[in-house]
C-alpha cells in the first residue's frame, strides 16, 4: 500500500501501513501486556522463587471449595440462559419486525443499563422482606420468607440477568439463518412438530447455541461484581478471592497465582470458542 | 413449519407468552427502582407508603455523590477522546496495512474486552504503585483507556472495511493530497463508526466498577466505586435514587445515538 499509512513510516523495518498502529500498540504493550506479565511472575516469585503459591492454591480446601464454587455457579448460570434465551430468539427470529422490535428495545436498554443498578435492583428485590417475597407470602404460597440473596438463588437470578442478552442477539442470528424450507420439508415428510424440534431445529442452532454458552460460561468464570454483591460468604467465587487476597490480605503471590489460573482456563476456553464460530463461518454448522 | 410465524399455531401462543415474560422480566426491575426513589419508605417498603423528591434532595445535596459523577464524566470523556483517536490510527492499520501478523495485531489490541477485568485490575494496580500511578485521575484515564479501546477499534474497523477506498484514490487523483483525501473524505464517510465508537467507549469508562474501585483513593471516586460502597453498607433509598437518573441518562442516550444514527446515514 504505497502513501497509504496516515504518516508514512519512516522507522526502518517497519512492515507497510503498520506504523499508525503504533499508539494503541505502544499503550496496549506497555500498561497491558508488561503488567499482566509482571503480574505472573509475581507468582513464582513473591515471597520467594518457587511454585509454593500454587501448591498452596490447590492444596488447601478453602481455595480448592473457591474454585468448585465458581466452576458450578457458571455451569448453572450458563444451562439457565441457554434455556431461557432459545424460546425468546426463535421468537425474536420470526416474530412481525414490529413486535419483535420493542422486544430488542428492552434487551439493549437493560444491555445499557450500568451493571450495579441492576445488581442494585436484585438486591432489593430479593431481600427477606422484599417484594417477592411477600408476594408469596401474601398469595399463601409460602409461609416463611425464601432465602434468596446471599446464596446460589441469588447469584444465579442476578447472573442469568446480566448474560441474558449476551445469548440471545447471537442465538437470533444462528435462528435467522436456517432456511425455514428444511421444516417445511420435514413436516411435508410427516414430522410431528416435536421430532422437527429434535431432529431438525435443535441440532441446526447447535453451532450457536454451543458459541452463545461458551461466552456465558467464560464470562460467569471472572465476574465479579454480581457474585460479590448477591452472593453469600460461603460460595464465594473466584474474581472476589483473587480481589480480596490482594486487597485485604495483601498476599500478592497467591492472588497472582489465582489470577493466572483464571486467565489460562478463560484463554482456553475462548480459544475452543474462536475455534467454534469459525468452523460455523466456514459452514462447518450445516 | 417451526419457523413459520403464522403457522405455528397453540405453540406459539406459548412462546410469545413466555418471550414476554422474558421482556418483562429483563425490564420490570429498571421501572422497579425508578419507581422506589420517589418512594417515602427509608426501608425499600414495596408498593410505598408515600411518594416524595427527598432522596433526590439527599442525593444533590451530597458534594460526594456530585464530586463523584462529575469524575466519572472527566475521565469518561478523557478516555473516549484517547480510545477513539488511538483507535482511528490503529484502525487504518488493521483494515488496510499489509504485513503478516495483522490478525495477531488485532487479536493483541481487542485481548482487553476477553481478559477478565479482576485479572487486568490487580496487573495494572500493581504496576501503578511501582510507578506512583494509583489514585491519580492519569492512572485512570491509562487504565479506563485500554478497556475502551476495543469498543473503538470494532465499530471503526466495520465501517472502514465497509467503505470503498478507490473514492479517496480518485481524491487524489483529482490533486487532493493524501492527508486531505482522509480528511475530508474518509474519515466523513466513516463518521457513524466514529461515532459509535465514542458512544461505546465513554460508557465503557463510565460503567467500569472493577478497575474504579483499584485505582480510587479517597480523595479520588468515580461514581460506580461510590455506588459499590453504598452498597456494601447498606441499601439506602439515595442509591436508588442515584440509580433513577443513570437509567435516564441511558434513556437520553440510547433516543440520541438513534436518532443521530438516523441523522448521519442520510
Amino acid at each position: 500500500m504505497q502513501g497509504n499509512s496516515l504518516r508514512r513510516s519512516s522507522v526502518a523495518g517497519l512492515p507497510a501501513g503498520s506504523g499508525s498502529a503504533l499508539p494503541a500498540l505502544l499503550l496496549v504493550g506497555l500498561f497491558f501486556i508488561v503488567p499482566v506479565v509482571a503480574l505472573l511472575l509475581r507468582s513464582v516469585t513473591d515471597p520467594e522463587p518457587g511454585l509454593q503459591n500454587y501448591a498452596a492454591l490447590f492444596g488447601s480446601g478453602t481455595y480448592v471449595r473457591v474454585f468448585l464454587n465458581t466452576f458450578l455457579v457458571a455451569s448453572v448460570v450458563t444451562a439457565v440462559t441457554i434455556l431461557v434465551a432459545f424460546p425468546v430468539a426463535w421468537m425474536l427470529a420470526i416474530m412481525p419486525p414490529a413486535l419483535g422490535s420493542i422486544v430488542f428495545g428492552i434487551i439493549i436498554l437493560s444491555m445499557w443499563t450500568n451493571l450495579l443498578t441492576r445488581t442494585y435492583a436484585w438486591m432489593v428485590l430479593l431481600q427477606r422482606t422484599g417484594v417477592i417475597n411477600r408476594t408469596l407470602m401474601g398469595l399463601g404460597i409460602i409461609h416463611e420468607p425464601l432465602p434468596l440473596i446471599n446464596n446460589l438463588a441469588g447469584v444465579t437470578i442476578g447472573m442469568v440477568y446480566i448474560m441474558l442478552p449476551f445469548m440471545i442477539l447471537p442465538l437470533v442470528g444462528t435462528l435467522r439463518a436456517i432456511d425455514p424450507m428444511t421444516l417445511r420439508a420435514a413436516a411435508l415428510c410427516g414430522a410431528s412438530p416435536f421430532e422437527a424440534f429434535r431432529r431438525i431445529l435443535l441440532p441446526l442452532s447447535l453451532p450457536g447455541i454451543a458459541a452463545g454458552g461458551l461466552m456465558v460460561f467464560v464470562m460467569s468464570l471472572g465476574y465479579f461484581v454480581t457474585p460479590a454483591l448477591l452472593g453469600g460468604t460461603s460460595n464465594m467465587m473466584l474474581a472476589e478471592m483473587i480481589a480480596q487476597t490482594v486487597q485485604s490480605l495483601l498476599n500478592w503471590g497467591l492472588g497472582s497465582a489465582a489470577a493466572f489460573v483464571l486467565l489460562v482456563v478463560t484463554m482456553a476456553l475462548y480459544a475452543i470458542q474462536l475455534r467454534l464460530v469459525g468452523a460455523k463461518r466456514a459452514g462447518g454448522g450445516i | 413449519m417451526l419457523l413459520d410465524y403464522d403457522r405455528l399455531g397453540w405453540l406459539r401462543v406459548a412462546l410469545v407468552g413466555f418471550t414476554a415474560a422474558v421482556a418483562a422480566f429483563l425490564l420490570l426491575p429498571v421501572v422497579f427502582i425508578v419507581l422506589l426513589s420517589f418512594g417515602s419508605s427509608r426501608w425499600l417498603a414495596f408498593p410505598p407508603p408515600g411518594w416524595t423528591l427527598k432522596w433526590y434532595q439527599q442525593l444533590l445535596a451530597d458534594p460526594t455523590w456530585i464530586d463523584a459523577a462529575l469524575t466519572s464524566a472527566r475521565i469518561a470523556a478523557m478516555a473516549a477522546i484517547l480510545a477513539v483517536v488511538i483507535g482511528l490510527f490503529a484502525s487504518f492499520s488493521l483494515v488496510r496495512g499489509e504485513f503478516r501478523g495483522r490478525q495477531v495485531l488485532r487479536g493483541l489490541l481487542l485481548t482487553p474486552m476477553v481478559l477478565p477485568v479482576v485479572v487486568f485490575a490487580i496487573a495494572i494496580y500493581a504496576f501503578f504503585l511501582r510507578i506512583g500511578l494509583a489514585g491519580t485521575t492519569v492512572g485512570f484515564v491509562i487504565a479506563h483507556t485500554i478497556l475502551a479501546l476495543p469498543f473503538a477499534i470494532i465499530p471503526i474497523t466495520a465501517a472502514l472495511e465497509g467503505f470503498d477506498k478507490s473514492i479517496e484514490d480518485a481524491a487524489i487523483i483529482c490533486g487532493a493530497s493524501p492527508l486531505q483525501a482522509r480528511l475530508r473524505i474518509t474519515l466523513p464517510s466513516i463518521r457513524i463508526g466514529i461515532f459509535s465508537a465514542a458512544i461505546f467507549s465513554f460508557l465503557a469508562s463510565w460503567d467500569e466498577v472493577v478497575v474504579a474501585i483499584f485505582m480510587a483513593s479517597p480523595t479520588l471516586q468515580t461514581l460506580p466505586v461510590k455506588i459499590w460502597g453504598s452498597l456494601r453498607a447498606d441499601l439506602s433509598p439515595v442509591v436508588a435514587a442515584a440509580s433513577s437518573l443513570l437509567v435516564g441518562l441511558t434513556l437520553c442516550l440510547m433516543i440520541v445515538t438513534t436518532l443521530l444514527r438516523r441523522k448521519l446515514s442520510r
